[in-house]
């Protein structure tokens, strides 16, 4: 497969949040505002490159019994490394996003990919994966976490946009809002993507 | 070789692998966060009590017994002008409403809180964490210690602060650290 057509795949046509629908919790968690999705997109990001390179070269050594545990051990040590370096650079964005830098060891996506991508292809192929679906993973949380700040807290990246007299809608700050724009995003992307295909194959 | 230990001996060296890994970054990033919370600590208290010049840390033994019966406060500093004793800064945590809530009051010798500064905080951005907005952190500046400071929406008086919107659990822990550092003031260091 063209490197360029895995790239876009995580981005569209299997964006792990829109499509595939799995990570899903911690998009609802981290989204409270464009800055914490989109540190946490990066970090995620961050780390299913790194696995999906670390697991593409080790793929003829790990024997497939204990493929799952060498699986974890490899992504728990990126984590790791990330909640630490973002502790060390980065100190108020780890205090802000809390216990879900530790979680994305758990986070679906990453081990998905290992289990259906990495340990089945060249370390080039599935660095260009990672970054597909961490991109469109981070594409997802932007556009979610943007749309409930600016709706639940009248700002953007903290800047106010409207006058003081706006009152927020404080629910989509919280989760019924959370979802609620979560489902309406996931019809729209989706209609959006069917009617680019059907025009491609016409 | 048996299968078991073949299986065993590559998922050892995955691990230690990895164990050395860590080690290595963990070396690397560990002087560099405890240089950026000394920083962050040094930099609340000229905030919370801009007369103090030099900060020096309260008697080790009085902390200590301030400690045993205040389980949340964890540092005590006295801020100096000069000669002069100026006031105080007293670091507690509480339990807020995701996770513990680290922050600094500061009192001067006159009996007035001359400040708050969040240190860290787990909590809600448009919620809880408005609580480190200076329309907040404000309403404790010139507040008396002589009685229970208590949070309103339109807070009036020397015993009234602001009450965060829809975060009530937040409100109330910060309170509660505010409280007790008052009351450590008044029953310990007020002379």
């Amino acid at each position: 497969m063209k490197l360029s057509k895995i790239f876009k795949n995580g981005l569209i046509k299997d964006n792990p949040i829109f499509v595939q629908l799995i990570g899903m919790c911690s998009v609802l968690a981290v989204t409270t505002s464009a800055k914490n999705g989109l540190a946490m997109g990066l970090a995620v990001t961050g780390v299913l490159v790194g696995s999906n390179v670390v697991i593409s070269l080790l793929r003829k050594v790990i024997p497939d019994k204990i493929r799952i545990p060498a699986f974890i051990v490899v992504i728990a040590t990126f984590v790791t490394i990330v909640e630490m370096f973002m502790k060390a650079y980065a100190q108020d964005l780890y205090n802000e996003l809390g216990i879900f830098i530790p979680l994305i060891v758990v986070n679906c996506i990453i081990l998905a990919r290992a289990e259906a991508f990495a340990s089945k292809n060249n370390v080039l192929a599935s660095a260009v994966d990672g970054l597909g679906m961490g991109l469109g993973y981070t594409m997802a949380l932007l556009i979610l976490g943007s749309l409930r700040e600016i709706l639940g807290a009248g700002s953007i990246f903290d800047k106010m946009l409207f006058g003081a007299n706006f009152e927020p809608a404080l629910i989509f700050i919280m989760p019924p809002g959370a979802f609620i724009l979560l489902g309406i995003l996931i019809a729209i992307f989706n209609n959006i993507r069917k009617k680019k295909e059907s025009t491609t194959e016409a | 070789m048996n299968e078991t230990l073949k299986l065993a001996l590559i998922l050892f060296l995955i691990t230690a692998i990895s164990a050395t890994v860590l080690a290595v970054s963990n070396d690397i990033t560990a002087p560099r966060i405890a240089e950026a919370d000394a920083l962050k600590d040094k930099q609340a208290k000229a905030e919370i009590l801009p007369e103090g010049n030099e900060f020096k840390p309260l008697d080790e033994s009085e902390l200590n017994e301030i400690k045993n019966s205040n389980e949340n406060v964890l540092e005590i500093f006295e801020g100096y002008d000069g000669e002069n004793l100026v006031g105080y800064t007293i670091k507690t945590v509480v339990n807020g409403y995701g996770g513990e809530i680290e922050f600094m009051t500061g009192i001067s010798t006159e009996g007035k809180i001359t400040g708050i500064k969040i240190l860290n905080h787990g909590e809600t951005p448009g919620l809880g964490a408005n609580a480190t907005k200076t329309y907040f952190t404000e309403s404790f500046r010139n507040k008396s210690v002589d009685g229970e400071i208590t949070a309103s929406k339109n807070p009036s008086g020397d015993l009234e602060v602001q009450a965060l919107t829809s975060a009530t659990r937040t409100t109330d822990a910060i309170l509660d650290g505010v409280n007790t550092a008052r009351k450590i003031y008044n029953e310990r260091l007020a002379n």
